[in-house]
């Protein structure tokens, strides 16, 4: 602490900070709807210049649908649709799809299973048409479905050895009772995908994969395209007997405070994730839990990070978040409420420590109004650049409806953000993490951290093997 | 002059202010967004023995604040008028960028000015022992914590040699970060960070006239100096003489093959051969190595080729292949080995190579789609290759490499004899992932 920074006098002209200019209005983009022959529901998009439109369809397939014993076959068959058609085998689909310039993602969670096309708009109808055929007419081959559960084995075991992975396993199986779906994992396990066989893998798409349940979102430059047209010589082609969409039940978890470790010996860091359950989007205080969120830890200048990473030096960053787990019309759904990051293994207690004087704290002393107005002017003001894309856009407009949200809440909830005030945003997060109500996993060396997190009295320490 | 968007070019003007700083601009309205974003020309390979990971560790201290600018008031300012922002180091250079609403441009220029001009004006050790610690827990969570975190820093070590300006990667050894001084990160601030070593690019929806008015408002001031000394030669020869090979015994998943093979350096039309060769050997799920290790043979999960494109030195084509459970890593890289022989013997077919056209076309798009994707490649083409409006060219560069020239750089340089290959056998203990990121980022 010797040299002082005055004897660096720079050579510059300095000039006074600059005020803004005028902002440009801007609004989360209104989506139009229509529907096909076939009862596929459309929302659609127009954002010019984006030369990459992006198709995500929600399929209504949640995984509290799978069969007993079978987790994990949803997620087989979001990987399957993509091995083949009627026409077509697996490496000629896989072929044609990188032929157009096109990705197709899929992904099975709780509330849905989805699917998301992007391809350039010069490409589209060749898109359209293989994301049509892929869920009208998938060949699920026997040979290719063998393969895909002998990787997703190999996968789970690599996900056990990664310690965010672990710590996800870790906090679902403690949060929520076994014969929930959500205490287990998404793809499944080793002992359920093991009995996952083509049949079971047929049987599932044919009983979800309609499209009278199924949405299809289509955001980017469609300059010259006649989107129902297209749409309907491609994905409305798709046929199937129409069904009652799927009823989600309630969530509930076991929050009662306390800590899980899973040992994992010789690790450098300790993953944190620190959790319970809270409102989803279909609460009035979701845009106020939003912001008191961000003011705990949605950047390195927030209230964790201003001390775990910035004073203390013992992490690359820590988060808060909320997430919506899953969602029911009627407003029953409930999301995940965590704080994640990692520490070094000697900070473990000292971080947990800090982290509970920053709640307390926070509990005792609410927001400050600088930190209400940073919030604010960050959240509402960078969603011109989050929303930049035809991805961005159309993945938040399926979230609307995966999550029985109207077309407008995305441009509501910015209209509301900056409303708030800072008294409303600290109920709300402080209501998200009453400091005797999370339950803490810690995915690390438990020979050196046990014992320090036990004296931190944050709940009983229960150590599992890896 | 408002650009129609990228697939008909983007609209590049640029400057030079009286102290050396490159200006590149690029006007586009459709989204009352703007990017900021400034190359400085300095990364890990213009770092010293016993000093790696000094570079991206000043890039942390460059968020601690400046003379105007408390410390951490960077983030605050930034993510206060609705802007994100970060910085990244990589072997080659430093960059650091902010994306604005559009009125909020001029605060941006201001923040990047005066930390140019007057950041050791608030460096001090609070923030070197802060950051260093933060930066050594970014290693733990990038790198050391993780299966297979440390192969990136291993296969470079392989495949440049020992005194190579590109030997190690840029977050450095634990050691030397614990070795760097307050006195090193000044000297490395007076010897690398000056207008005349930087290209600042501004892409959005700007007024062209104002925007210029506004850098030499800022930046006009700051003198330039020639402190910087050139980086070490990078040279090599175009390949290797004979494979150098490590065998990783440690806690992870499964066994593992990677490799580095050393290919024509970016910029050149060899190097674009070789993004289609390695697309269509291994990228997506109808290339050659997936089709034939994880479909057919099925003695792996995953199986992949990527290409490092670096300027300064040969660029390296990644293989990464985890096995599946009972496969042997003999089997796979016999099948490796076989895969890309047939392809030097007899090259892509037609539909190969326009389904690798295809995918690169795509993927360029993507960098394309947003203001601070293009702000990043104008800098990439001023500073590592003089010419920003190269950027323009990029592509139709690539769609016109021939069947026979990718053929070639395969026949010439991915051959077993020109690379460098871990082996991963796990055992029952300890442990150390997938990141094969060049890219150090200061904060998320």
């Amino acid at each position: 602490m010797s040299d002082t920074p005055a004897q660096y006098t720079p050579a510059m002209d300095f000039h006074p900070q600059p005020q803004p200019g005028t902002p440009t209005p801007w609004a989360f983009p209104a989506p139009e709807r229509l529907t096909l022959a076939n009862g596929l529901t459309v929302l659609h998009c127009h954002r010019p210049g984006q030369q990459l439109v992006a198709v995500d369809m929600v399929l209504d397939a949640p995984l509290a649908a799978e069969p007993e014993g079978l987790d994990g076959v949803a997620s087989i068959l979001s990987r399957a649709i993509s091995e083949g058609t009627d026409t077509l085998t697996a490496e000629e689909f896989a072929a044609e799809l990188e032929r157009a310039g096109a990705t197709l993602d899929t992904h099975a969670d709780h509330p849905a299973l989805r699917v998301s096309l992007e391809v350039p708009a010069s490409r589209l109808e060749r898109g359209l048409t293989l994301l049509g055929d892929a869920l009208r007419v998938p060949a699920l081959p026997t040979e290719e479905i063998e393969r895909l559960v002998a990787n997703r084995l190999d996968e789970i075991v690599h996900e056990q050895a990664n310690p965010s992975r672990r710590a996800a396993k870790a906090l679902y199986a403690a949060l929520f009772a076994d014969d929930d779906r959500l205490s287990r994992p998404r793809a499944g396990s080793t002992d359920s995908v093991k009995r996952i066989d083509r049949d079971a893998v047929k049987a599932f798409y044919d009983a979800h994969l309609r499209p009278s349940t199924a949405t299809a979102v289509v955001v980017g430059d469609l300059t010259g395209v006649d989107l129902a047209a297209l749409l309907e010589s491609t994905l409305g082609r798709w046929t199937g007997e129409s069904v009652e969409p799927s009823v989600h039940g309630p969530v509930v978890a076991d929050d009662t405070g306390r800590v899980v470790i899973v040992d994992r010996p010789g690790s450098v860091q300790t993953q944190l994730l620190i959790g319970r359950i809270g409102p989803d989007r279909h609460d009035p205080e979701w845009a106020a839990q939003v912001l008191g969120i961000y003011c705990l830890g949605g950047t390195l200048t927030s209230r964790l990070d201003r001390v775990l990473r910035e004073e203390k030096g013992y992490t690359y960053g820590v988060r808060a978040f909320a997430q919506p787990l899953r969602s029911a019309a009627d407003g029953s759904g409930r999301g995940l409420l965590a704080i994640s990051g990692s520490v070094d293994t000697e900070s473990t207690a000292p971080a947990l420590e800090d982290t509970w004087t920053i709640l307390r704290t926070l509990a005792a002393e609410g927001l400050t109004d600088a930190e209400r107005e940073e919030a604010v002017q960050f959240l509402v003001g960078v969603a011109p650049l989050k929303y930049e894309t035809a991805g961005s856009v159309a993945a938040t407009l399926a979230d609307q409806v995966e999550q029985y949200l109207p077309d407008t809440y995305q441009a509501e909830f910015y209209r509301q953000l900056a409303e708030l005030d800072t008294d409303t945003a600290a109920r709300a997060v402080i209501a998200a993490f009453p400091p005797d109500r999370l339950v803490t996993v810690l995915v690390g060396d438990a020979s050196v951290i046990a014992e320090p997190v036990k004296a931190l009295g944050i709940g009983d320490v229960t150590v599992i093997a890896n | 002059m408002a650009n129609p968007g990228p697939a008909s070019g983007l609209a590049i003007t640029e400057h030079r202010l009286a102290n050396g700083l490159r200006v590149v601009l690029s006007e586009d309205h459709l989204t009352p967004v703007t990017a900021v974003c400034l190359w400085y020309d300095v990364g890990s390979r213009h770092e010293v023995k016993g000093r790696t990971g000094l570079a991206h560790l000043f890039e942390h201290l460059m968020f601690q604040g400046s003379a105007n600018v408390s410390n951490n008031g960077h983030f605050e300012l930034v993510q206060g008028a609705g802007g994100s922002l970060n910085g990244t180091t990589s072997f080659e250079r430093t960059n650091y960028f902010e994306t604005m609403p559009a009125h909020q441009l001029e605060l941006a220029l201001w923040l990047e000015a005066d930390r140019m001009g007057s950041l050791l004006a608030a460096l001090d050790d609070t923030s070197m022992e802060n950051q260093r610690d933060v930066v050594k827990n970014e290693r733990r969570q990038r790198y050391d914590n993780v299966p297979y975190g440390t192969a990136f820093e291993k296969l470079t070590a392989l495949s440049f040699p020992g005194e190579h300006p590109y030997h190690h990667t840029p977050i450095g050894s634990m050691a030397d970060l614990d070795a760097a001084t307050l006195e090193d990160a000044r000297a490395f601030f007076r010897t690398y960070y000056a207008p005349n070593n930087a290209v600042l690019s501004i892409v959005g929806d700007l007024d062209p006239e104002q925007t210029i008015a506004w850098v030499e408002k800022y930046f006009g001031s700051i003198p330039d100096h020639d402190g910087k000394q050139p980086p070490r030669d990078g040279s090599l020869p175009e390949t290797m003489d004979a494979e150098a090979r490590e065998l990783v015994l440690e806690d992870v998943p499964s066994r593992a093959l990677m490799a580095a093979y050393r290919l024509p350096h970016d910029g050149t039309r060899q190097a674009d051969a070789a993004d289609l060769a390695l697309t269509i050997l291994g990228s997506g799920e109808s290339s050659r190595l997936y089709n034939r290790l994880v479909r057919r043979d099925r003695t792996a999960v995953a199986a992949g080729f990527g290409l490092l494109r670096l300027a300064g030195a040969p660029s390296l084509g990644w293989l990464d292949v985890k096995a599946g459970a009972g496969a042997t890593l003999e089997q796979i890289e016999t099948a490796v080995d076989e895969e890309l022989a047939r392809f030097a013997a007899e090259g892509p077919t037609a539909e190969e190579l326009e389904r690798a056209q295809a995918q690169i076309e795509r993927e360029w798009l993507d960098r394309l789609a947003t203001v601070a994707g293009r702000a990043d490649e104008l800098c990439r083409y001023a500073v590592l290759f003089g010419d920003p409006k190269l950027v323009n060219e990029a592509l139709p560069k690539v769609l016109d490499v021939t069947a026979e020239e990718v053929r070639e750089v395969a026949a010439a340089r991915l051959r077993p004899d020109n690379r460098a290959v871990l082996v991963y056998e796990p055992t029952p203990d300890d442990s150390t992932d997938d990141d094969s990121s060049e890219n150090e980022e200061a904060a998320a």
